[in-house]
């Protein structure tokens, strides 16, 4: 049977920093520890990505989430490009979504790697295990 | 427990997990194979994370110790 790296697909959905930030967490560990991770980014969440969402600190949070702003921790962003750069994880945002918004890869946060369909989605992340934050 | 030879030593005091763990696979990416990467920290998350990485990754603890809420771990770079 062919081998591969085990594989991870972590589906980011929601706006709330918390869920951002696990979700990113989860995904850049596991780029760390030798698994291929694929990070489809949709509906809401794509808003935490745009670049003003960032330049305003416009997030959604509860309580762990202000706390986490308040300390100025690195946020998901950061967490996402460490495993970008320690390993392999790719970013994609939801081509429906930027669609209905009308909005441009370049109005984005820079860690993402295209803008594709559900389709191309599923089709590389086959197998793999699914994370939905 | 001293007579290792620490080849680099990283200061991750008062980050939050999983900082110690990424500064530590950055200094182990840089190192060469036998290197031994030291890393301090404050993250009781850490001292359980990081020897499961190095065990998953296939390298060796040097030596992992603890002072109060400090930690002091260090992994020997295997391949």
């Amino acid at each position: 049977m062919e081998q591969q790296a085990p594989s991870l697909a972590v589906i980011l959905l929601s706006e709330d920093l918390e869920k951002l930030h696990a979700g990113a967490l989860v995904g850049s560990v596991a780029s760390m520890s030798g698994m291929t991770v694929n990070v489809f980014v949709t509906m809401n969440a794509l808003k935490s990505f745009r670049k003003d969402s960032f330049e305003t600190t416009d997030f959604i949070t509860g309580t762990i989430g202000k706390e986490m702003l308040a300390k100025k921790i690195p946020l998901f962003d950061s967490l996402l490009q460490e495993g970008k750069d320690m390993g392999e994880l790719n970013i994609y945002g939801c081509a429906l979504a930027m669609d209905i918004m009308d909005w441009q890869e370049e109005d984005m946060i820079d860690v993402f790697d295209g803008v594709i369909g559900v389709t191309k989605f599923l089709g590389m992340t086959q197998g793999a295990t699914v994370i939905t934050m | 427990m001293s007579e290792v030879q620490v080849t680099k030593s990283i200061d991750a005091r008062g980050a939050y997990c999983p900082g110690p763990l990424m500064e530590l696979v950055k200094g182990i990416k840089t190192a060469q194979v036998g290197d031994i990467v030291e890393v301090l920290s404050t993250d009781k998350g850490s001292a359980v994370d990081i020897p499961e990485w190095v065990n998953k990754m296939g390298h060796e603890i040097a030596y992992l110790e603890n002072d109060g809420d400090e930690f002091k771990i260090a992994v020997k770079k295997a391949k």
